[in-house]
């Protein structure tokens, strides 16, 4: 319930209005939506790509994090980023349980994103991407991840 | 001797409860108030089985039993609340909807319910506030007054059908239910569209107005009712901040450590919000 009426607001205002470089793909219900992201300045990582993301929410969202992930298909490329791993699964301490807050939502989160690959000039995966998305059956919400490096 | 064989009857009860089988669980209930009829539980426990019926009524009569014998009783007040509501009284569901809400948020056991009954008291002012408008828009437009009379006829006289319907084993317990939803349903969209084309034709109170930002809490994107400040002076609403601080116990905004006794009541803020409600009369808002 709470979640609902939570995410029919933010819908509509980033329906009236979104930050520059994200556009709305679908939100057809309120337990998926998909956005498109692109990166502002001209980092040569990324520039030229939009890049797509995937928001899933529980019933319990803003109280619980959403779980956020990039996604891959025939159009869109996952962002090479040393805490971003090449299936997706981000690694980023606001999307913890531990560091989530209410106070935020989509569009920020997107924005937190954006400015995470802005601030990035490594290209190159999270140590042990392999293994990890080799072996990895698990959901975001379920990996507690160990934030190594806060400063990227 | 009673109130124990009355304590199996009500585990009974539960079990049921648990199971979703309400009627039986009413039966149970019923024989146990038979055998201890002082015991505030048992009517409460069988108010929650009668709203899961739908037996409104019923709900409430257990509910008044129950407080009889019981004063601070929280949940009888929650239980009646919803009763009210659906019997179409929201001026009596939000007194005793905020009667439950105050009798929670003053026990330190009872919090677990607080997020609910918040979410519900803000259900019954807004229910307040619809009938208020809708009596209003009828007084101003005679016509469509007569529209929606007749379409609250026609649904009362379908849904009597199915019930009779129900009655005579026509229809068994899912399908009727599932019947009477899609009228209820119909009849809220005809008279959605209904007033939609009226107030295109009055284009003077067709403006829909937000509701100021100030009022609404930042979680839950609502109307606040009990807000609460922080030592960084920010408001939120009393339940939705501490189902945030009992997960982690840290402000919103600035993630320094908050605990449920740092939060202040905005007293303010709180006539600010309960003004609100009062006026505005004819705006139509984003809820």
């Amino acid at each position: 319930m709470l979640a609902t009426r939570r995410l029919q607001k933010e819908l509509q205002k980033m329906h009236a209005q979104l930050a520059p470089g994200l556009t709305l793909v679908k939100a057809e219900d309120l337990t998926e939506w998909v956005l498109d992201m692109r990166v502002l300045d001209d980092n040569p990582l990324y520039t030229g790509k939009t890049f797509r993301l995937k928001f899933m929410f529980s019933q319990k969202y803003p109280i619980e994090p959403p779980e956020v992930i990039f996604v891959q298909d025939a159009e869109h490329t996952i962002p090479m980023h040393p805490h971003i791993y090449s299936n997706g699964i981000i690694c980023l301490n606001i999307l913890d349980k531990e560091a989530w807050s209410p106070a935020q939502n989509v569009e920020s989160v997107c924005i937190s994103l954006q400015s995470m690959l802005t601030g990035n000039d490594k290209n190159e995966r999270p140590p042990g991407d392999e293994e990890f998305v080799r072996g990895n059956t698990r959901r975001p919400r379920d990996i507690n991840f160990y934030f190594h490096d806060n400063a990227v | 001797m009673s109130a124990y064989a009355a304590e199996q009857l009500k585990e009974k009860g539960n079990a049921h409860f648990k199971a979703g089988e309400y009627e039986e669980a009413v039966a149970l209930y019923s024989q146990a108030i038979q055998k201890h009829s002082t015991n505030p539980l048992l009517y409460t426990n069988r108010a929650n089985a009668r709203l899961k019926l739908g037996l409104w009524e019923e709900v409430i009569d257990d509910c008044l039993h129950s407080i009889e014998l019981l004063q601070d009783n929280m949940k009888a007040y929650y239980f009646l609340a919803q009763a009210q509501l659906e019997l179409n009284h929201p001026n009596e569901a939000l007194v005793s909807a905020k009667t439950a809400y105050d009798l929670c948020s003053k026990s330190f056991t009872q919090t677990s319910s607080a997020f609910a009954i918040s979410a519900f008291v803000l259900k019954c002012k807004r229910a307040k506030w619809e009938l208020r408008e809708r009596d209003r828009l009828r007084r101003r437009n005679a016509l469509l007054d007569e529209l929606e009379t007749k379409l609250e006829q026609d649904r009362n006289r379908e849904l009597e059908s199915i019930k009779d319907q129900h009655e005579q084993g026509v229809l068994g317990d899912v399908a009727a239910r599932e019947e009477m939803d899609e009228v209820r349903q119909t009849y809220e969209d005809k008279v959605t569209e209904l007033r939609n084309v009226f107030a295109i034709a009055d284009p003077q109170n067709m403006t829909k107005r937000e509701i100021p930002e100030y009022l609404v809490d930042d979680i839950s994107f609502e109307i606040m009712h009990d807000p609460v400040v922080t030592k960084h002076g920010h408001s939120y609403e009393r339940a939705t901040i501490i189902e945030h601080i009992k997960r982690n116990p840290s402000d919103p905004l600035t993630r320094e450590a908050l605990f449920i006794h740092d939060l202040r009541p905005n007293i303010a803020l709180k006539k600010a919000c309960d003004a609100f409600w009062e006026q505005h009369p004819g705006c139509e808002f984003e809820w």
